[in-house]
């Protein structure tokens, strides 16, 4: 039985009016979806058929927040009006309680930042696979663009995804490497998402292919505004497990970005720079951050003495098989064939072979689905959406 | 509200005394907020059904109509009425719209008209974010469905609108011509339980005439002959846009008052027509079908059709215009067995073939084009380029997308293949449909009946108002006299060629004849085509003719010809006994400066235009500053040779250069 659920369209107006409730904040909104989507188990439509005393008092809220809720009822048949003309130019809309909504953004924002609803268009089950972000100033050097081709390279190579904000300087070098070494990469724009027509057309190609995927969290019809850029940020990173800093000076979005996820305990990595150059790389590093070489690869933690007495980085332990890594990555919350793995994989192995692979593996489970054998995580269930955040 | 109540608000707002019960049947479940679909006859006052509850409720209606006409004629009657309605559509200024929106933001608009196609457009899109909307409805909706008479794909978007739509938002379909095929196709389409009311669709104060004649010229007497004898006024329906030409002359000719109208006219031409035609300023309109759906005329008196509709559906719907006023009305139907080759080759040609569909899709992978583009990239004529669009975005396999301010083509990752098979069952739809209208022509039964029973509205009334059923049948006499003047008026009339256009000195000129239509297009074929040596001299009369009644009065200082691409010196030899006879100078001076292709290689006007673009030079320049000068040609098609040889002959220093060719053909592209 499919016990989660894709959007229906029909609620497209209403994820729309509730994800911009002006004022409200990610988490007041995201406790609400929680409040009714998974205590209550009703639909968003149904909620905002709720009257004010229901509102006020089984949902807990005041005056001013049901006043809210009741101007976004009035504007639901607009939204409506928005959402044919954003679903028939192929946009689409994930909200937070799909098992499309990116698992690693939910993870690493949470209820307090995790936005509402995700406006993509392009290929969305890029947002399964593993990610990687490039940040970077948008007046890099040579050598930070440099550094950021080499990561994207090695990227693509592991089958991992860009992130990338459509900024010039290193943004546009990831997403340009990424083209070129014909890698999948995931776009967020600093707008909403029905305003910035150039990057469909510049990238086109990545669309149609399957190789991009476009996303943003504003509202459609939002324009730029250097305030959408900075929130466009956490966005980012939230989107990455892994996250490379070509070069960061020592203010604005690439700075207060890293600063904040150090602070937030996420391990990231940031070019270590020659010593002649003239940025914050190394005040990041001071901070907490992984340094790299050039090519990527992590420099010891004591190369630099005097940082190192100061600041242990404290590492994961690595797997010892990197396939083990790639198999627990592949599952979503949801039991797979073996025929399904190989594809998520991307292995040219016959389903037998993994077959007899998996079933050594201790953290897999098999489960029998009438006539197939399905495989799954141990310990975990296929209501992957009983909690919304992990 | 109780019915009462709602009545005593109508007798204040629209001055009416009471609902029929199925307008309240409607109404009241309007106000509830369901969704309805409303099958009514012409003049049954569906429009009251949406109207009132309109400005009973708090916000703003939006009326999606495929006819600008029809919202203009609506919204002065509310505004009359003193309620706040407005259109909003492509024949306003951009500003004007703009306007609109802001009232319609700020509240102070009840009812607002706007056709499908504004949809695409971002800046209602944006508008819509702040107006507060009460409801919706979809007029004309059988424009949804592609089983019905007038499918339009801006349509299918509007159903999706409605799928988005809150709960609890009413909608009102409402159609006046749906077979129970349509029906149900558009309520299904539509969904969310949507409920539909259908009255019945008998007109008995229409009196029906079938008119048997074997040739053009018996239709043409006869309505010579017997139009200023009807009583009122009405409209004559056409086949093609060149038919109503040749109508117009010929009435004109005739000294009976007409007006030609097509969707080509501009759209102060269009609405002057209109106009006149609710104040009875001819006695016929003679159109196209694209004039008249939804006007509001009470008292159109005849609706005569030279050219067999389609399939029962557009002849109902194209008839149901008259009487609305529930007096006599005559509606006429000629048929020569001829007739059906029109209909029948606009079945068989309206799709393009499969290779042109793949030619499309192939190109709009590669990259993301505009409409032009992907008519220069194709080599498709602009019809057949939409035809193919409305197709694959019917069919998932490309979306038109806004980039900047331009639509754009982009292909659906992983869509289904092409699917033909949809279109062979259209095909055979339609062709089954063309027959039964000429089950209609042949039938000896109710005419009344026949219709109704086509369009699922099972009566037992019986008609008496029909050639079969008591009123006397229509024959064609051909008399001499009439023969003569028919013969008199045809030597008379010249087509009129429309290639004016700002920057250039170039005028309107004048065809001899229109290719295909006598035995002119047959006589420059063999020359062209089959080594029939120079063009006959009875082109050269006729062309002189045309000279004579469209410049006769100018002065002319010099004639010069296009020179040709391929056909050697016919046209060269043509111009220079044209020059004899006028006796004014030829000049052999205007040369093409590069290697150019035929014209009629290439499917539509931007190819041409491009084919030709500064193609042309003059030897001797000076020759022609200040002169007043005669163009001479042997086809006229898009026009885009003349226009540019005119451009080229401009900027030259020619003063004034006016056209004149032998034929102008009949399906040149538009562009």
């Amino acid at each position: 039985m499919e016990t989660f659920y894709n959007m229906r369209k029909e609620e497209a107006a209403y994820w729309i009016a509730l994800a911009h409730l002006p004022g409200w904040s990610h988490l007041k909104i995201n406790n609400l979806i929680v409040k009714f989507y998974h205590e209550n188990k009703i639909s968003i439509d149904e909620f905002f058929e709720l009257n004010d005393n229901d509102l006020q008092h089984r949902y807990q809220l005041d005056e001013k927040q049901v006043l809210d809720l009741k101007q976004a009822k009035t504007e639901l048949a607009g939204n409506a009006f928005l959402a044919e003309s954003f679903f028939s130019q192929g946009f689409e809309i994930i909200p937070i309680t799909s098992p499309e909504y990116s698992k690693t953004l939910k993870i690493n924002l949470k209820t307090a930042n995790a936005p509402a609803v995700l406006y993509v268009k392009g290929n969305k089950k890029i947002l399964e696979e593993e990610s990687v972000a490039i940040v970077g100033s948008r007046e890099a050097s040579e050598t930070a663009l440099k550094f950021t081709d080499n990561i994207t390279k090695l990227v693509c190579n592991q089958s991992k995804v860009v992130v990338s904000g459509f900024a010039k300087g290193v943004d546009r070098q990831a997403l340009d490497s990424a083209v070129k070494f014909k890698g999948k990469s995931v776009i967020v724009l600093p707008q909403g998402i029905m305003t910035y027509s150039s990057v469909f057309k510049n990238y086109y190609r990545q669309i149609i292919d399957g190789d991009a995927l476009v996303l943003s969290t504003f509202f459609p019809q939002a324009p730029w505004k250097a305030e959408l850029a900075m929130a466009r940020n956490p966005v980012i990173y939230g989107l990455a497990d892994e996250i490379y800093v070509a070069e960061s000076a020592e203010k604005g979005g690439t700075w207060s970005g890293v600063v904040d996820g150090i602070r937030k305990g996420r391990k990231i990595f940031v070019r270590k720079p020659e010593p002649n150059e003239k940025n914050a790389n190394n005040i990041l590093i001071q901070k907490g951050a992984v340094p790299v070489d050039f090519n990527g690869f992590e420099l010891p933690s004591n190369y630099d003495i005097t940082f190192a007495d100061q600041y242990s980085v404290v590492k994961e332990p690595a797997d010892k098989d990197p396939l083990e890594t790639k198999v627990r990555a592949a599952f979503s919350g949801r039991s797979l064939s073996a025929k399904e793995l190989l594809t998520k994989l991307n292995l040219t192995w016959t389903a037998q072979k993994l077959d007899g692979y998996l079933k050594k593996l201790d953290f897999i489970e098999v489960v029998k689905e009438k006539e197939t054998i399905l495989y799954r995580l141990k310990g975990t269930t296929d209501m992957t959406q009983t909690k919304l955040f992990v | 509200m109780t019915r009462q109540e709602a009545e005593t608000i109508l007798q204040l707002t629209f001055k009416l005394p009471k609902f029929y019960d199925e307008q309240w049947l409607t109404i009241e479940k309007l106000l509830k907020g369901e969704k309805v679909l409303l099958i009514e006859k012409t003049g049954f006052g569906k429009s009251l059904c949406f109207q009132f509850p309109a400005t009973v409720f708090k916000g703003t209606t939006v009326i999606f109509s495929p006819l600008i006409a029809l919202m203009r004629d609506q919204v002065k009657k509310l505004t009359a009425l003193g309620i706040s309605a407005k259109c909003i559509n492509s024949e306003q200024t951009p500003d004007a719209n703009t306007q609109i929106m802001n009232e319609a933001k700020q509240g102070k608009i009840k009812i607002l008209y706007i056709a499908p196609e504004r949809q695409e457009n971002s800046e209602w899109i944006e508008a819509t974010q702040q107006m507060n909307l009460s409801m919706v409805v979809v007029d004309e909706a059988h424009c949804i469905s592609v089983w019905g008479h007038d499918f339009r794909p801006a349509f299918k978007r509007i159903i999706n609108l409605v799928k988005l739509l809150p709960k609890g938002l009413p909608v009102l379909a409402t159609t006046a011509t749906a077979t129970k095929r349509v029906e149900l196709d558009v309520a299904q389409q539509i969904g969310n339980s949507i409920m539909t009311i259908r009255g019945n669709l008998m007109r008995d104060n229409f009196k029906l005439f079938v008119v048997k004649v074997s040739t053009e010229d018996e239709k043409l007497i006869w309505l010579g002959k017997n139009l200023n004898s009807f009583p009122g006024s009405g409209i004559l329906y056409t086949g093609t846009r060149i038919a109503t030409d040749i109508y117009s002359n010929w009435f004109e000719h005739l000294k009976i008052s007409s007006a030609a109208y097509n969707a080509g006219l501009d759209a102060d031409s269009r609405i002057a027509i209109e106009n006149g035609l609710m104040s009875n300023k001819w006695k016929c309109v003679i159109s196209t079908n694209a004039l008249g759906m939804g006007i509001d005329k009470p008292d159109i008196r005849f609706i005569i059709h030279t050219q067999i509709p389609q399939s029962p559906i557009h002849y109902y719907q194209e008839i149901g215009r008259a009487g609305r006023d529930g007096l006599p009305s005559y509606i006429i139907l000629f048929y020569n067995p001829e007739d059906r080759k029109l209909p029948e080759a606009f079945i068989e040609s309206g799709r393009p073939s499969i290779k042109k569909y793949e030619k499309v899709i192939s190109v709009v992978k590669s990259e993301l084009h505009g409409e032009r583009e992907l008519m220069k990239r194709t080599n498709l004529k602009q019809n057949q380029i939409r035809a193919i669009k409305a197709d694959l975005i019917e069919q998932r396999i490309i979306r038109e997308v806004i980039i900047g301010k331009s639509k754009k083509y982009e292909f659906v990752s992983n869509s289904q293949p092409l699917n033909t098979k949809t279109f062979e069952e259209l095909r055979n739809a339609k062709l089954a449909d063309l027959e039964n209208m000429i089950a209609y022509v042949d039938t000896d039964k109710s005419r009344m009946k026949f219709l109704c029973d086509y369009l699922g509205d099972n009566s037992n009334h019986t008609f008496v108002n029909c050639d079969n059923t008591g009123e006397k049948k229509i024959t064609v006499s051909v008399t001499s006299e009439w023969k003569e003047k028919l013969q008199h008026f045809r030597e008379e009339y010249f087509p009129e060629l429309e290639v004016e256009s700002k920057g250039s000195n170039l005028v309107n000129g004048v065809a001899a004849s229109y290719y295909g239509v006598s035995n002119v297009g047959d006589a420059i074929y063999r020359s062209k085509h089959e080594y029939g040596g120079d063009f006959p001299d009875f082109l050269l009369k006729l062309v002189i003719k045309a000279f004579r009644k469209k410049f006769g009065q100018e002065k002319f200082d010099m004639l010069v010809y296009v020179p040709p691409t391929s056909s050697g010196d016919l046209v060269k030899n043509f111009a220079v006994k044209v020059s004899q006879v006028l006796n004014f100078p030829v000049s052999h001076n205007l040369t093409k400066s590069r290697v150019t292709k035929e014209q009629k290689v290439f499917e539509n006007g931007y190819l041409k235009t491009e084919n030709v673009s500064g193609a042309f030079t003059l030897i001797n320049p000076n020759d022609i500053k200040g002169k007043s000068i005669l163009l001479i040609d042997d086809i006229f098609d898009s026009g885009a040779t003349l226009k540019e040889a005119g451009r080229s002959l401009t900027n030259f220093g020619a003063k004034k250069i006016s056209p004149v060719v032998i034929a102008r053909t009949i399906g040149g592209d538009i562009l």
